[in-house]
């Protein structure tokens, strides 16, 4: 007499959010023993501190988790920033996405520049950026940060923040809505996900 | 609820205008009535200190609202507007110093909210306040070149936008 046994659960496929990022079958990584595990975890970091794709075997796991874990540096300088907070209010709540706004530079991967950038504040916006750790990522809110927006041509304002730091994203809008800001950021963890440079 | 204000008596009674052209004959150049205010007075630049002081400790002006100035291209006019809560009213004092070496000395030692008032006028018209604690840039960053409120300067045409993210 054979005892009937629990049948296994199916191998998960594909990559750790089941979408089809490239690089190896999340399934094969789990057999993976952990002393083989360290020299491709290691590489892999190597390349991700480098900005740079990497064939290791690890690879989808690290753009899953830090897509999925987007830590922006928010800089409230004009109007944009009252969007901003609306997004991580009780309606869009923007939270669960994994975004959760930390008030240190250097606990933050992501950096919204929501408002009018003068050129007075240039120089901190600049010493910020080098203050967050890599990998790191830049969304230029609303038209103001993209180009300067309705003051453009005046004396006092960067025309745009790409100027100053290199840009990911951009969102349109004066202000875009908290949508649009979802959206944008959304489209960014594409990106991370494609392993773009 | 909507409270009444006291009776305004000391607004005219004594009338400040002639009060101070009594008391500063040579440094009071015009004196005019306003709409809205206790009067406009025209000083000499050099007479603004004893002026702002007489005026602070015994006519009850004890707070700055504003400094700010105006370019009128060969000369540059600085106005003052005080306040006086007893009198409940403003007095506008004005004065024009020449556009080649536009300076004055700082009213900040009197009444310290004046002090951020000089920078930006400093900031944006290029007037100097001497004696001034501390007469830095107040909006724009250090090392900007030009007063940008002043007739001279000039706005250039923005490029045009060219959008380029890194990923392309
Ligand atoms: S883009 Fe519009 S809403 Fe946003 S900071 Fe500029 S002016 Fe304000």
């Amino acid at each position: 007499m054979t005892l009937p046994t629990k049948p296994l659960p199916p191998a998960v496929q594909g990559s750790a959010d089941g979408s089809s990022a490239p690089g190896v079958p999340f399934s094969e990584i789990e057999t993976v023993r952990a002393k083989e595990f360290i020299p491709p975890a290691k590489e892999a970091l190597r390349d991700v501190l480098a900005r740079k794709g990497t064939d290791s075997l690890i690879q989808p796991v690290f753009n899953w988790a830090g897509r999925n874990s987007l830590f922006p540096l928010h800089w409230g300088l004009a109007c944009c920033a009252i969007e901003f907070a609306a997004a991580f209010g009780a309606r869009w709540d923007a939270e669960r996405f994994g975004i959760v706004p930390r008030s240190s530079p250097r606990q933050c991967d992501l950096m919204i520049v929501n408002g009018t950038v003068t050129w007075k504040v240039a120089h901190k916006l600049i010493t910020l950026y080098e203050q967050m750790p890599e990998p790191k990522w830049v969304i230029a809110m609303g038209n103001c940060a993209t180009g300067g927006g309705p003051f453009r041509s005046a004396y006092s304002v960067v025309p745009g923040v790409d100027k100053l730091v290199p840009v990911d994203v951009y969102i349109a809008g004066c202000p875009p809505r908290p949508e649009a800001m979802l959206d944008g950021i959304l489209r960014l963890e594409h990106l991370i996900q494609e392993r773009r440079e | 609820m909507v409270t009444a204000l006291p009776p305004n008596t000391l607004a005219e009674t004594p009338d400040l205008l002639a009060v101070l052209r009594e008391r500063f004959p040579q440094d009071v150049l015009e004196t005019t009535r306003r709409p809205g205010l206790l009067g406009r007075v025209v000083l000499r630049p050099e007479a603004i200190l004893p002026v702002c002081r007489y005026l602070r400790d015994e006519q009850t002006f004890a707070h700055c609202a504003m400094v700010g100035g105006v370019d009128w291209k060969e000369t540059r006019e600085v106005v003052y507007h005080l306040w006086s809560d007893e009198r409940k009213g403003y007095l506008e004092l004005s004065l024009r110093v020449p556009a080649e070496d536009p300076h004055v000395e700082s009213v900040a030692g009197l009444w310290p909210g004046a002090n951020w008032h000089e920078r930006e006028a400093w900031d944006l018209l290029g007037i100097r306040f001497d004696h001034h604690p501390d007469l830095r840039r107040l909006f724009l960053p250090e090392g900007y070149e030009f007063h940008p409120l002043l007739k001279t300067f000039e706005l250039h045409e923005p490029e045009p936008l060219e959008v380029k993210t890194r990923h392309e």
